[in-house]
């Protein structure tokens, strides 16, 4: 009998019993989507954003991008956040808590001024959430008291977290917008307001494709369209960078993060925790393929800790920080030539082409028998690696110094 | 569906613009394809392959019809696992690219769109003939429209197209697509003079005396091939030829008989059992003589017609036929290699053994070289036959191979007669020329 490893993980001083949580969106929208969730294991939910404000919802309101046939490299949505009357959603949230004591409830809210933000925090204290988070990052609202709009000014951050904080006793996350340069400084401006934690990314703001047919982008509604968030595989890398520089900034040392932005795997929630994220939320994946994929996050998790000898997911938090290091500090005293398996190679001549029209020509062809060999122009930037089709083709080789540079042990990746 | 419907169905599914994607994201769009140096007829499928990854389908049909004129049909019937496919090298990973259902999704997508690709510049130069209109006789005539000729083809049948028309099965080719690129030979200014059989209703001797300056000899095999056993003259005893020529342009509503024996191992055997067992024969049996390995008839073909419900029955080679009342009522076969014997009952056989060429000399000149088996002696690269304004191509001379490679020896024979006619052009002008100087006026 397999054993399966312990995935629980403190967040905010409450104990999860995974880190997998769903984020605010469509996919947290009522009891019975957040009861059919937690049955499926996630280990807790962000119920879809609640507000004073209804918002009137367009139809269609989605789009995906493609690459050759594979749909879903990126969601767009125009969703604002919940179209049901507030005491609705409170009456939802309260009995989830009460089905589902163990589960965490995490309240979603979004005001649209200071006296907004402290009656949602009320409300959603009484509710009985385990933690508050507040939306500054919404990049459709339409109105821009709301939304991303407040999440680009850290004076507005600053100060509705204090509205949130000064109105409950439960510890307040702070929901980041990834449509700002240096992220960190929001971030720090809702920790000085009160914030016990930040969450991040909401979506980017996005036109994932242009119409041909009436020239505006997707997803067209009556012949229009606008600019919305953006999710999904496509941002992971993006949200990545964002929980690292959270992560690595001083003054936000000891804060948890709870990292969002295309996790559909465990390897993609192996990444964010590693980068310094606690808690992962996720919904593009869950609106693709449902809650079920929740089960291989955890199987798999558990698996990759077993083979790495994790004991618990806390081994794991921020363990690449140290080495995801400034360019200026990189070892640039050598070069690792390629090196082709002739046996496995197929002769399509991939790694020619792009080694001559996108790199540095290092790539001589073998037109009789259609082989490639790499030449001493390689500068080992490995771009031949990164094209070539078959698994274990192409693999990093010989270690080379540049010339004066003193030889020393290299870690080949 | 039920089985008529299935005879005049495509077997294979086109493809969705999606799945064309995904076969495409497959290739692995190699530097050096080896699949477009397998095209005989020079088609280019790493550049339409290519074309489609990059959602350029247009492109990719322009591709395709700009190198075969019958790039609709040849998406179909060719055998791709020997030519373009096996070199692929994707191969090297798991499977080779669909290149075929490929190639089809993109001419389907031409027809469907009313796409015109292809565009013949006005007829200047002479006027030329076309004997026979099977896959040859339209790439040559198609690529000398292109080239400026006044082309005409002749053809002894009510409907054009040859074996396309007449022999292979709806389900792997149905007729509509060689309709349609008939209709793009026809677009090129191609004249069709159809229920004309040269050297009958009318003879070479006459078509020069029309003007006709060069021809293309492209008319097939039309004699289906027996062997002398007993029974043969007896009824119900047919040919593929005869068989499929019936059953296809009646869209399958033909009498089968209850018992079907096709005897023959190759493409037309399968389409014939296929056809015999879609339009109601009760039991069908393929006898062939050799093995499965050696088998020459397509795979997938093979498979398909066993799931149909097909017997093949290998090993053995017709001795006799039984009658009674004049009619066939049973099949004896002895072992191929051996003195087994076989005896199947039948009411009807159809003999797919290979067909042979009429006499060229009856059809278009007397003095034409032709071997033993009536092939038409000519250079497979060029074309040329012993007489200087014929060329011939196609089974006529290769004793029938592929569609795709009478597309490319039609095509070939088209280069070839206009390099001859652009000759004699230039020594005309020369000799002009030197009349005009003789005469003062330069």
């Amino acid at each position: 009998m397999v054993k399966h490893k312990d995935l629980s993980i403190e967040f905010c001083g409450v104990k999860c019993e995974n880190p997998f949580f769903l984020s605010s969106s469509p996919v947290g929208s009522n009891y019975d989507m957040c009861s059919k969730a937690l049955e499926t294991g996630w280990g807790g939910i962000v119920y879809k954003t609640i507000g004073v404000y209804i918002p009137d919802e367009c139809s269609p309101r989605f789009d995906n991008t493609r690459k050759e046939a594979t749909p879903f490299l990126g969601f767009k949505n125009m969703e604002q956040i919940s179209d049901k009357p507030l005491e609705k959603n409170l009456e939802m949230m309260a009995k989830l808590k009460k089905d589902y004591p163990d589960k965490i409830l995490i309240a979603s809210i979004m005001g649209e001024n200071e006296e907004e933000w402290k009656k949602l925090s009320k409300l959603v204290t009484e509710v009985g959430a385990d933690i508050i988070e507040c939306n500054f990052s919404c990049p459709q609202m339409t109105s821009s008291t709301m939304g991303s709009d407040v999440g680009q000014n850290p004076e507005l951050v600053k100060k509705y977290t204090q509205s949130v904080c000064s109105a409950t006793h439960l510890p307040v996350m702070a929901k980041m917008t990834p449509n700002i340069g240096n992220m960190e400084i929001p971030a720090i401006a809702a920790v000085k307001g009160g914030a016990a934690s930040i969450s991040a990314i909401n979506t980017i703001k996005a036109i994932t494709r242009i119409d041909f047919n009436h020239y505006t982008a997707m997803p067209v509604v009556n012949g229009k369209s606008s600019i919305s968030g953006y999710s999904g595989k496509a941002v992971k890398p993006i949200s990545l960078r964002f929980i690292a520089q959270m992560a690595q900034h001083p003054d936000l040392a000891n804060i948890p993060l709870s990292g969002i932005g295309g996790i559909e795997n465990w390897e993609d929630a192996a990444e964010f925790l590693m980068v310094g994220a606690r808690n992962l939320q996720v919904t593009t994946a869950i609106m693709q393929y449902g809650y079920r994929i929740v089960e291989d996050m955890i199987s798999g998790l558990s698996y990759f800790m077993q083979a790495k000898g994790f004991n618990s997911l806390d081994e794991m938090v921020g363990i690449a920080l140290d080495n995801i290091i400034p360019a200026e500090e990189i070892d640039r005293d050598f070069k690792i030539i390629p090196k082709i398996d002739e046996d496995v190679c197929v002769g399509c001549g991939r790694c020619y082409i792009s080694c001559y029209d996108g790199a540095h020509q290092a790539i001589e062809w073998d037109e009789d028998n259609r082989r490639p060999s790499i030449t001493d122009d390689c500068v080992g930037c490995h771009l031949c690696m990164n094209v070539c089709p078959i698994e274990g083709c192409i693999t990093p080789g010989e270690v080379k110094f540049k010339e004066g540079r003193d030889p020393h042990e290299v870690i080949v990746g | 569906m039920n089985d008529k419907k299935k005879y005049l169905t495509e077997a294979i599914k086109p493809y969705t613009p999606l799945l064309a994607m995904e076969e495409a994201s497959r290739c692995l769009l190699c530097h050096d394809a080896p699949c477009s140096k397998g095209c005989p007829a020079g088609t280019n499928p790493a550049k339409f392959i290519r074309s489609i990854r990059f959602k350029n389908i247009k492109g990719a049909a322009e591709t395709i019809r700009k190198a075969n004129i019958l790039g609709g049909v040849c998406a179909r019937i060719c055998p791709y696992d020997k030519l373009c496919e096996e070199a692929c090298s994707r191969t090297g990973i798991d499977k080779p690219i669909e290149i075929g259902r490929l190639q089809r999704f993109a001419t389907d997508f031409e027809q469907a769109i009313g796409m015109k690709i292809l565009e013949a510049p006005e007829a200047t130069k002479e006027k030329v003939a076309v004997i026979g209109s099977g896959p040859a006789g339209l790439a040559a005539a198609a690529n000398l429209a292109l080239m400026g000729y006044k082309v005409t083809i002749f053809e002894e049948k009510s409907t054009p197209g040859g074996v396309l028309t007449y022999g292979i099965v709806p389900s792997r080719l149905p007729q509509n697509i060689v309709d349609q690129e008939i209709r793009y030979v026809k677009d090129l200014g191609v004249e069709f003079k159809l229920d004309c059989k040269v050297g009958k209703d009318i003879t070479l001797d006459e078509l020069k005396s029309e003007g006709y300056v060069a021809f293309v000899l492209s008319i097939g095999l039309q004699q289906p091939k027996l062997i002398n056993i007993p029974g043969i003259n007896l009824e119900g005893v047919t040919t593929a030829i005869d068989f499929l020529a019936a059953a296809k342009p009646n869209n399958g509503n033909i009498d089968v008989s209850q018992n079907v024996i096709v005897i023959g191992g190759g493409d037309v055997a399968m389409d014939c059992a296929t056809t015999a067992k879609l339009l109601g024969a009760n039991k069908v049996s393929i006898v062939y003589r050799r093995t499965y390995e050696e088998m020459p008839a397509n795979k997938d073909e093979v498979r398909y017609v066993s799931e149909l419900g097909v017997n093949i029955i290998y090993g053995f080679t017709p001795k006799e036929i039984i009658g009674d009342n004049g009619k066939v009522v049973k099949l004896k076969a002895v072992g191929f290699k051996d003195d087994s014997l076989l005896e199947l009952k039948a009411d009807k056989i159809i003999f797919a053994i290979g067909q042979i060429a009429e006499n060229s000399k009856e059809i278009a000149d007397l003095n034409i070289s032709i071997d033993g088996k009536n092939l038409v002696l000519a250079n497979e690269e060029t074309c040329e036959t012993n007489i200087e304004n014929i060329f011939a191509a196609g089974d006529v001379v290769n004793e029938g191979k592929t569609v795709v490679e009478a597309v490319a020896a039609g095509k070939a024979a088209a280069d070839s007669l206009n390099k001859y006619l652009t000759s004699l052009r230039e020594v005309q002008s020369d000799d002009t020329e030197v009349v005009a100087e003789k005469k003062g006026v330069k």
